[in-house]
């Protein structure tokens, strides 16, 4: 079995861990000293980036690359930390926050050492007040032990650690909803370019990342680089010639849910697979798994065919899906997803921030089609109609050709796919919580669809064997494999993990 | 400039110009909602989506992009697309029409479709749109949000309903005003535009600044009403004409729209160095005297001591016997900071070549305040024409144009006064009051009876700006057209008409046949004119040097 | 139009303690609007809820029109424009905690409470007639390894059970 490989969480359930005396007991600040004694700010930019960190708030986006793209010129630069951990399934940072939150302070000095930064801002969920105060009193404590302020530790640096709370809006986790909220304003994500790390909080230079992402510099700065990079699988990425290597480095907080044995955050090199996680979080409850949602309820569900697909950027890129903020959740064979589907969409019918249309608009309609087939009333009709599509002429209307579809579903799918096409991965939204919708709404209803024509033919909900309700890989590959670009599909493993 | 490809078209434009502008400007329509020249750009709507290559030309990027927020630069040698290009940009390509459709779906899924009933029928972005680039049906079945109907302020009512938060309104109190009073309330597909109000709904703060109306023009669909024009005509049945608003000097650009019966409403119209976007409230509603019944229609004289009505004829014969045999230093002749240049032109020419005298005034509105906002400014000089009747009552040589004091001074020693008012609701200060009450023999001409006609011993019926063509030159010395929209009621007539025909009987040699006339005399002769032709003053207007 | 405009009768003022937490959340940040959450929340917990004079007091610490307070407030559901019960109970309600039976809880609650579930727009419905208790569903805690949960206030409470409700309901103090 799959064993754990703490780091992150090493030492989260020593007593009193979160005081200052008891963290520098355990190695605590130690790696921030060695930084500022033995490297130069870009060399620990430059060791992110050799180390492969991926942010790990969803996006998956190289740190050190993110980095790179601020100017260094322009002050004051600014570091928000995404506390705001509202993804449902997620829930590893609440841990950090509560439990250790010197591990995050120390996190941000390392950051704001290799990038010149002077001001911090811990944005933190409203319903954090626990994660507050734990974060709060820590910060008090490191001021008052020469870690934060003016001229730190003697080494002419001033950090200064401010936590921000947000007030229940899921959409603030976004990094540009998250500056908008910060500045006061209603959490309405930016347009983007420019992005944050060129024009972010008060329209300065930004650095936005997740509190997993900085609490693993630490570890990187004081086990060094290589150490680091032997954790996770390499893929080679066959789209740059000659091939790169496309790495999945360190430790992940799996965040596992739903009906497992034993929920709760596992930290686990990237890359085990679905089963071997489950595993790990004491078995399924249940008999059999019906489907597992693999990065947070954004993420597009895997069947249990796919269950094998690895827990890793690459791999859950490769399976049309994503490891997002790593929130895992199981669910088994008494589960109907048709019913497990509305529950998402109403929360994101909830969360949308209203302001762009599809989003605003499409993202209810969504929800109320799949309400409707929730509730028995789902249109039957089977209708025959125009095949619309791009003309011999170039552009879009009616083919001539002409198609057979259940009216509800085709309409749920393509409604969603109007406010982001998941096929083409275009979005009309602002931001990427359209993609976030149509994510889930469009793989359910392909990779589970004969429950939801069950839904709609029996005019109540059913919950059909796993074999019925899932379509096969098969089927299923028929609509991926249309649309997956042809250079995503080249990636191949190469290494050991 | 950059080398741009938009569609077929190879085009240059200017750096930091936006897509949608640069179509707009080449006869390309990329329609938009949230977008507007005169304010930031949030590119909400979506609508404006479009194909942008910028890393190659066969490939687009795989996003689309906004095209308000796109804005061309001329990009280095090495980055050109195709050797020439700085940007490839496609309006026109299936899935931008397909994005379109999809947006303009959304768009309308809680939109009520109440055309019929909807005054921004026939100007409404979303018919024209929905024409042009929409499905044909509706897919939407479930519930239609139905928010409620709002009053908002003096002059300003929302219909929720159709509103599709593009948020140029609340862009506009912020930016523009400065005045904040708009904003989103609640979140989501619940998003509504609102003024502050306590949880019960009654008002904190209203919409009551003194742009407040602009946003009626700039909400591109009917959910920003005004409430003067509520349910007042059909937007296709009424006439319009590029005018100047008359209410102070920054003389904003209008469209003054009208029907035979009168002026409807006036709206800005865009000038770059004057108004841009925007009016203030003042002038938008300050047209409603212009269509009073109690507009003065014939002339009347003062026979024992009433005023009663008479002809034409017999008026202007009252006035030559009363002013014949007067010497040249008893009269006093006060021209409008309300009328035009022409009008002006014409008193001062009667005054100068015919009665011989050179004592002239300036009459017009009390001043108000000044108003600043961010961008914009109402002047406190609440007349359109004070700095052009005052250059053109003054240029001929030996004219003094008096005002303030120094005019009523000289009003009270004179014997015949002849005032040329037209100045709306135009009360009298005391000093005025008793300097006019001396006069032995008062014309008065006005557009409406007031504290000056009561004193006039003749009163003559003048015209409106919106009854006569003519220019106004605005504080900053820009000379600009107003044109006539409605004939002048009754037998009122052009002010400088009527001068014209008091100086022949009085023998004078002044004949002119329509304003531009005039303006080609007041080129020739007053200094700095000489290009102020209506030709050349357009609908844009010359700035003087 | 009624030109009525809301007379604020008793205006609202931080008592001595929060007004220096404010002092010194206001040198946090370049611009004072940023202020506004942070404010907000203090405001909150010293006058229950964010009422027209809470709003207008804000505006005038932050140096902003109203409407940009009330345009926040009515954004963020953590922040409430009427009172609430003394207890304000949160249950989680999103798939995690769904498919660990929330509904039952939620239930349970209602029943137990006799009141119906708030709205962001209408708390009144979900607040006891006691004034003890407002019942609202909220999304996602963060918690889902314990589901399902509830937020008594500031407390969470995990991996409850219709029995652990009875219990925790007794032991709060009125």
């Amino acid at each position: 079995m799959v064993q754990e490989r703490r780091i992150l969480y090493e030492h989260l359930d020593v007593p009193n861990i979160n005081t200052f005396d008891v963290y520098r007991q355990h190695e605590g600040y130690t790696r921030f000293e060695k930084a500022i004694a033995e490297y130069q700010p870009e060399e620990i930019a430059q060791m992110v980036w050799d180390a492969g960190l991926k942010g790990r708030g969803g996006a998956g986006f190289s740190t050190g690359e993110k980095w790179s793209f601020v100017p260094r010129d322009i002050e004051p630069r600014y570091l928000c930390c995404n506390a705001d951990e509202s993804e449902p399934g997620t829930f590893s940072n609440r841990y950090v926050l509560e439990k250790n939150p010197h591990l995050l302070i120390e996190g941000i000095l390392i950051c704001c050492y290799a990038m010149g930064i002077e001001t911090t801002y811990v944005y933190i969920r409203g319903e954090f007040t626990l994660g507050k105060k734990m974060l709060d009193a820590a910060i008090k404590e490191a001021y008052e032990q020469g870690y934060l302020g003016e001229n730190v530790r003697d080494t002419g640096l001033n950090i200064n650690i401010y936590s921000h709370p947000g007030a229940g809006a899921y959409i603030c986790g976004e990094e540009t909803g998250l500056i908008e909220s910060l500045e006061g304003k209603r959490g309405q994500p930016r347009n983007k370019p420019p992005f944050p790390a060129v024009q972010g909080v008060f329209m300065k230079p930004t650095v936005v990342q997740n509190v997993e992402t900085l609490c693993n510099l630490p570890f990187i700065v004081g086990n060094g680089v290589e150490w680091y990079t032997q954790m996770g699988p390499t893929y080679a990425d066959t789209r740059k010639d000659p091939p790169e290597p496309d790495r999945n480095t360190g430790t992940k907080l799996y965040c596992i849910s739903g009906d497992v044995n034993e929920p709760g955050v596992y930290e686990l090199d990237l890359g085990l697979t679905c089963t071997e996680l489950i595993e790990v979080a004491g078995g399924l409850r249940g008999e059999e798994v019906k489907a597992v949602i693999p990065g947070g309820s954004s993420a597009p569900i895997l069947t249990h065919y796919e269950l094998d697909t690895r827990l890793d950027f690459t791999s859950l890129t490769l399976a049309k899906s994503m490891l997002g903020s790593g929130g895992i959740i199981v669910m088994n064979e008494t589960r109907n997803i048709v019913d497990c589907l509305l529950n998402i969409m109403k929360f994101y019918a909830h969360e949308s921030c209203g302001q762009c249309t599809p989003c605003r608009w499409g993202t209810p309609w969504v929800r109320d089609i799949v309400q409707r087939i929730a509730d028995g009333e789902g249109r039957q009709t089977t209708i025959t109609r125009p095949k619309f599509g791009v003309t011999e002429s170039g552009r879009w209307g009616d083919t001539g050709e002409t198609e057979e579809i259940y009216e509800d579903l085709d309409l749920l799918e393509n409604v969603a796919n109007n406010i982001a096409n998941v096929d083409t991965m275009t979005w009309n939204t602002i931001c990427v919580f359209g993609i976030a919708v149509s994510w889930p709404a469009v793989s359910y209803m392909r990779k589970f669809r004969p429950e939801f024509e069950a839904a709609i033919r029996e005019g109540k909900l059913v919950t059909l064997p796993i074999a019925e309700a899932t379509v096969p890989p098969e089927e299923n590959y028929a609509y991926q494999q249309r649309f997956i670009p042809k250079e995503f599909s080249e990636l191949q493993e190469t290494t050991e993990d | 400039m950059a080398f741009i490809k938009l569609n077929d078209l190879e085009i240059e434009v200017e750096d930091g110009t936006n897509i949608v502008e640069a179509a707009r400007e080449h006869g390309i329509e990329v329609p938009h909602y949230c977008y507007h020249p005169g304010l930031s750009r949030p590119a909400n709507c979506r609508m404006c989506l479009i194909d942008v290559y910028l890393r190659s030309s066969e490939m687009p990027e795989r996003q689309l992009a906004t095209g308000c927020t796109t804005t061309v630069r001329s990009a280095p040698p090495d980055k050109k697309l195709d050797g020439k290009y700085d940007i490839i940009v496609r309006t026109d390509s299936p899935r931008v029409i397909k994005a379109r459709e999809d947006i303009l779906e959304f768009l309308l899924v809680h939109h009520p479709l109440d055309c019929p009933v909807c005054d921004q029928a026939g100007e409404c972005d979303l018919q024209d749109f929905s024409y042009r680039h929409g499905h044909d049906k509706s897919r939407y079945i479930e519930v239609k949000n139905i928010p409620p109907k709002k009053d908002l302020g003096p002059d300003v009512l929302l219909y929720s309903t159709r509103c599709i938060v593009c948020t140029r309104c609340i862009r506009f109190c912020d930016e523009v005003s400065g005045s904040g009073e708009l904003g989103l309330i609640n979140r989501g597909s619940h998003d509504e535009i609102d003024i502050p109000r306590s949880h019960e709904g009654i008002p904190i703060q209203l919409l009551d600044n003194k742009l407040a109306g602009n946003v009626v023009d700039i909400c591109p669909v009917g959910a920003l009403i005004s409430k003067d024009f509520l349910f007042k005509s059909r937007p296709w049945f009424m006439e319009k004409a590029n005018s100047v608003c008359s209410g102070c000097s920054v003389g904003c650009n209008v469209t003054v729209e009208y029907k035979a019966d009168g002026l409807y409403r006036i709206k800005p119209r865009f000038h770059e160095d004057i108004n841009q976007h925007w009016m203030c409230d003042d002038g938008r509603l300050g047209y409603h005297y212009v269509n009073s019944d109690d507009r003065l229609q014939l002339p009347q004289k003062r026979v024992d001591g009433e005023l009663v009505t008479t002809q034409w004829a017999d008026a202007l014969a009252f006035i030559t016997e009363n002013l014949s045999e007067v010497d040249a230093a008893d009269i006093v002749v006060i021209g409008s900071a309300q009328g035009t240049n022409e009008d002006n032109y014409v008193l001062q020419q009667f005054a100068h070549d015919v009665l011989k005298t050179t004592q002239l005034g300036l009459f017009g509105q009390l001043h108000g305040e000044e108003h600043k906002f961010p961008q914009f400014t109402i002047e406190a000089d609440k007349n359109p024409n004070t700095a052009g009747a005052r250059t053109v009552l003054g240029y001929a040589n030996g004219n003094v144009v008096l005002e303030g004091n120094e005019l009523w001074e000289k009003v009270a020693g004179a014997k015949i006064v002849y005032l040329v008012s037209g100045v709306p609701e135009r009360s009298l200060e005391d000093a005025e009051r008793e300097a006019l009450e001396k006069v032995d023999f008062l014309i008065v001409q006005d557009v409406l009876p007031s504290a000056a006609t009561e004193l006039a011993d003749v009163v003559l019926p003048g015209t409106t700006f919106a009854e006569k063509d003519g220019t106004f030159t605005n504080s900053t010395g820009w000379v600009q057209r107003i044109r006539k929209s409605i004939d002048p009621p009754g037998e009122a007539q052009v002010d400088w008409e009527i001068t014209q025909q008091l100086a022949k009987r009085l023998g004078g040699e002044i004949d002119y046949h329509f304003a531009g006339e005039i303006a080609i005399a007041i080129a020739e002769n007053v200094p700095g004119y000489g290009d102020a032709t209506h030709q050349n003053i357009g609908d844009t207007g010359i700035k003087l040097d | 139009m009624s030109d009525e405009i809301i007379q604020i009768e008793t205006p609202f003022q931080f008592n001595e303690e929060n007004k220096r937490e404010f002092d010194e959340l206001i040198g946090r940040y370049p611009v004072k609007e940023a202020a506004m959450l942070p404010t907000l929340h203090l405001a909150q917990r010293q006058a229950g809820y964010i009422s027209p004079a809470v709003m207008k007091y804000v505006a005038e610490l932050l140096e902003l029109s109203v409407m940009k307070v009330k345009d926040v407030v009515t954004f963020y559901p953590m922040f409430f424009e009427e009172p609430v019960g003394k207890y304000v109970i949160r249950v989680c309600h999103t798939l995690p905690c769904a498919l660990r039976d929330c509904k039952v809880v939620l239930e349970h609650l209602k029943a137990k409470l006799g009141t119906d579930i708030a709205s962001e727009t209408n708390l009144a419905k979900g607040t006891t007639d006691d004034g003890k208790f407002t019942l609202m569903k909220v999304e996602c805690l963060a918690s889902c390894d314990v589901a399902p949960v509830i937020m008594v206030n500031d407390d969470l409470y995990k991996n409850l059970t219709p029995e652990m409700v009875d219990e925790l309901l007794e032991q709060l103090p009125n």
